[in-house]
């Protein structure tokens, strides 16, 4: 049997869950040596052809239309869905829109902002329509391992994942869990 | 004796007393349930219901912190269906309103996330509301965001039972409640205080310090180094506890006690929680020398500390000790004021050491030596068992905001009647009988009351009428409802049985004891509390005013009039700005040296040398009460920023380059020293 396969999505996110997955240093290469990393942004594959895959990461709420379509095509190819960090997990900074209407949302982000000057909504069929408000994954798609943290810390991305490969669904323990 | 209750909590035989709550037997227990409405020194209230427990099997859960104990009782404090019960309350506080802990600034230090932390919550299985709330930030130093608000209602509580402030309560219904504060006013225009009691109790990030750094403490809890201490800045000298991370200062508490303990049960006040976070100036690192083209540039410790010695020994070689002058700020501590004045006059032999607020001290002096006699002042603490009160020329919510608090709390809850002469914007709204002399003319107003409440005495059936306006008042212009008060302030002082008099700046700032001296002979003539204890309380500008006096800092004479001081001088600054008259006094100064935490801007063009120091907060020494009779040793809460040295160490170093050898050689012989200067009791004895 091949090294189980993992891949990873960056949706309405920083990056910073990927940053700090990268930042496990040398506990990066056990990992890699462990699994075989298909669709990833850290090797800016842009390709969201999954094949079947063991494990899928999203990074990020779900502020459009557009993560979405990748949310639910990821969870159609992977048996174990994590969602990595406070957006995912719970919709994070991305919720700050979530008090304001989507329209005034866009207005005032496109065209009343002090520094624009003569804006405009951006509006193609290649872009992506706005949700009306920003939703964790399991908003969207059922989750089955959450690793909440702003980022999640290295020991709870590493741990979570060395629980996967050994076949366990992890639960943070208590002093792992971080919201900030 | 109290009946007992015999009880199995989680299998386990417990006796505890009649009427106790579950929650609270379990604790006595070691049984942990978790809570988030409920504060040990809060009455219970019932409202969140995390800590539900299975009693005696019976289908609904109960609430464990209002659930009273029974005989044969069978608790369960934990099993799935429980801790189910509780996680689902849980998420629907954190999808209720904005529960999203990456923008929060209190963050890190939340009973909310904590809990989230402990029961695992690692997502939502309901979605959140997203309603909009206010966000009120129109106090200086706490905001208050509803957004965050879990109305647990706890806030509300501290403000009643622990300040007596009553300015919060519930206001609206159902998902719309909010946490309003008196009739829906701002905080900015709200009668709160500031005392900060429903910050320190909220769980949440509703109510956070403005002043602190927003995500200063993010993380766990278990990071935290906690500082007991007590806050020197009015000479209250209220219990707290620093937090601290990383040599940052998290956050102050006062120690909450709802029974028992301390009189003002560990309230604190806008001084104490909030000041020390504040950054009043530019803060010094290096010692500075002013360059003969006016412009500041930094010195070495070394050089600078060689200017001073060698400037100040050149004056006194030239004109004599004489002309070297010491002033000291009242809020240094015992140690660092007796370094001081030891090495000023050991060292250049100064003619004249003083404190900044020399003048009020002797004032006080003065009038109590014309009353002849040696009494203590009355303790802050009397002010709860008094049954009347008298304030005048005080303001006590700048210099002691305490007391205006428990004036507050008397009025409140015990109906005590508050007379106040002077002039007074923040305890308006809850006084009874309000006179406002012109500027000065308080003593006057003192005067007439003392002759009318002694005339009264001497007559009992005497009928005062609002049409006569007593001598010394003809010509003050009272009109018919002053005259009204003026009479009830008599009438009511003259029946109280133990009225509490407090006297403040406006009497003590002038050198004219003439306010005072009848003021204490009113607070005789209702007789003296135990131990020749005076039924007065004298409100000193600073924190270690009679801590200074007592050591002899302020000059007994103090010297005359306005003029422009010649010679040289140092400057041990706190962490004040200085009157406005000083430093044109400092401007014919030969040389003028400085000790400051922060540049001292209003010097700029007069100083020579700066030497920082640390704040008040990054050192050890002892403070001195209000009234002089208490005096505590506290710990630095934090550590100097680097470079800066202690006052012992800069003190010590200046004492070196002089033939000065002080009769202390460690800081603990000058501990020592201080507590044997320091002898407790009416500190206005000679």
């Amino acid at each position: 049997m091949g090294k189980p396969k993992v891949a990873t999505v960056w949706l309405e996110g920083c990056a910073g869950c990927h940053m700090s997955f990268l930042d496990l240093d040398e506990g990066l290469l056990d990992i890699l040596s462990a699994v075989d990393l298909t669709v990833t942004p850290i090797t800016d594959f842009k390709n969201f052809d999954f094949q079947e895959v063991t494990v899928g990461i999203i990074e990020g709420g779900i502020g459009n239309e557009e993560q979405v379509e990748i949310a639910e095509k990821l969870r159609k190819s992977c048996k174990i869905l994590i969602a990595w960090g406070d957006c995912a997990v719970f919709g994070g900074i991305n919720t700050l829109r979530n008090w304001i209407p989507k329209d005034e949302v866009l207005r005032y982000g496109y065209i009343e902002t002090e520094s624009t000057v003569e804006g405009a909504i951006p509006m193609h069929e290649d872009i992506p329509p706005l949700l009306d408000k920003v939703l964790p994954v399991n908003g969207v798609v059922p989750v089955d391992v959450y690793v909440p943290g702003c980022p999640p810390s290295t020991e709870a991305i590493a741990y979570s994942l060395t629980e996967i490969l050994q076949g366990r669904i992890p639960v943070l323990p208590t002093e792992m869990m971080h919201f900030d | 004796m109290e009946k007992k209750v015999n009880l199995k909590i989680d299998e386990r035989e417990i006796v505890v007393d009649e009427g106790t709550t579950i929650l609270d037997a379990a604790q006595q227990n070691g049984i942990r349930i978790p809570t988030l409405c409920h504060h040990p020194c809060l009455s219970n209230w019932g409202g969140c219901r995390l800590c539900v427990v299975e009693a005696d099997g019976a289908p609904r859960l109960v609430a464990s912190c209002v659930m009273p104990v029974r005989e044969g009782m069978g608790v369960v404090t934990s099993n799935d269906r429980i801790i189910e019960a509780r996680r689902t309350i849980l998420e629907f506080m954190f999808a209720e309103r904005n529960h999203y802990c990456m923008f929060c600034a209190q963050s890190g230090d939340c009973e909310l996330q904590s809990l989230a932390y402990e029961m695992q919550m690692d997502h939502l299985t309901v979605s959140s509301s997203y309603q909009a709330f206010p966000v009120d930030i129109t106090s200086e130093y706490m905001a208050i965001d509803h957004n965050r608000c879990v109305l647990c209602g706890r806030c509300i509580r501290g403000c009643q039972e622990i300040a007596g402030a009553y300015v919060l309560n519930f206001q609206n219904r159902g998902p719309d409640s909010l946490i309003g504060l008196d009739l829906n006013e701002e905080r900015g225009e709200s009668t709160c205080y500031s005392c900060g009691v429903c910050m320190q109790v909220c769980p949440t990030g509703a109510i956070y310090n403005r002043y602190r750094t927003h995500y200063a403490v993010k993380g766990h809890t278990k990071d935290w180094e906690t500082v007991d201490s007590f806050c020197p800045q009015c000479g209250l000298l209220c219990p707290t506890l620093h937090f601290v991370k990383d040599n940052n200062l998290l956050k102050i508490e006062g120690k909450l006690s709802l029974n028992g303990g301390s009189p003002d049960l560990g309230q604190l006040c806008y001084k104490g929680r909030f000041e020390p976070f504040k950054t009043i100036g530019t803060r010094l690192l290096q010692p500075r020398v002013r360059r003969k083209d006016g412009t500041w540039a930094e010195e070495t410790w070394q050089n600078a500390l060689d200017l001073v010695a060698e400037k100040l020994g050149t004056i006194r070689d030239t004109y004599s000790g004489k002309a070297i002058f010491g002033l000291a700020s009242s809020r240094c501590s015992n140690e660092e004021l007796v370094l001081f004045r030891d090495i000023m006059s050991g060292g250049w032999a100064s003619g004249y050491i003083d404190t900044l607020d020399g003048d009020h001290m002797r004032t006080i002096s003065r009038a109590m030596e014309d009353v002849g006699k040696t009494f203590k002042e009355a303790s802050w603490k009397s002010i709860l068992e008094s049954d009347f009160i008298l304030a005048v020329g005080a303001d006590p919510y700048k210099s002691q905001p305490l007391i205006s608090s428990l004036i507050h709390r008397c009025v409140m809850e015990k109906g005590v009647k508050l007379a106040i002469i002077g002039k007074t914007d923040f305890m308006r709204p809850w006084t009874s009988l309000y006179l406002s002399p012109r500027n000065g003319k308080e003593p006057l107003f003192i005067k007439a009351l003392l002759e009318e409440v002694i005339a009264s005495a001497k007559e009992s059936s005497r009928e005062v009428e609002r049409a006569d306006v007593p001598g010394l008042l003809k010509g003050e212009g009272l009109n018919w409802e002053d005259r009204g008060t003026f009479y009830d302030m008599v009438r009511i002082f003259a029946k109280s049985y133990n009225p509490i008099i407090i006297a403040g700046e406006a009497l003590t700032g002038t050198d004219d004891p003439s306010g005072l001296i009848p003021l204490i002979k009113l607070a005789l003539f209702k007789g003296l509390l135990p131990e020749n204890t005076l039924r007065l309380i004298i409100l000193k500008p600073e924190g270690n005013s009679a801590g200074a006096w007592r050591l002899g800092l302020s000059s007994r004479k103090g010297i005359n009039g306005k003029d422009k001081w010649r010679g040289g001088l140092m400057l041990l600054g706190g962490e004040e700005t200085l009157s406005s008259d000083l430093p044109d006094r400092f401007s014919g100064l030969d040389f003028l040296g400085v000790m400051s935490p922060y540049f001292p801007e209003t010097l700029a063009d007069k100083a020579h040398v700066i030497i920082p120091k640390p704040l008040w907060i990054e050192e050890d020494g002892t403070y001195t009460s209000l009234d002089g009779i208490e005096f505590s040793y506290r710990e630095k809460v934090l550590n100097p920023p680097e470079g800066v040295k202690g006052s012992w160490q800069t003190m010590v170093a200046l004492a070196d380059r002089t033939k000065f050898r002080p009769d202390f050689k460690t800081w603990k012989e000058l501990r020592k020293k201080v507590e044997k200067e320091m002898e407790l009791g009416p500190f206005l004895m000679y």
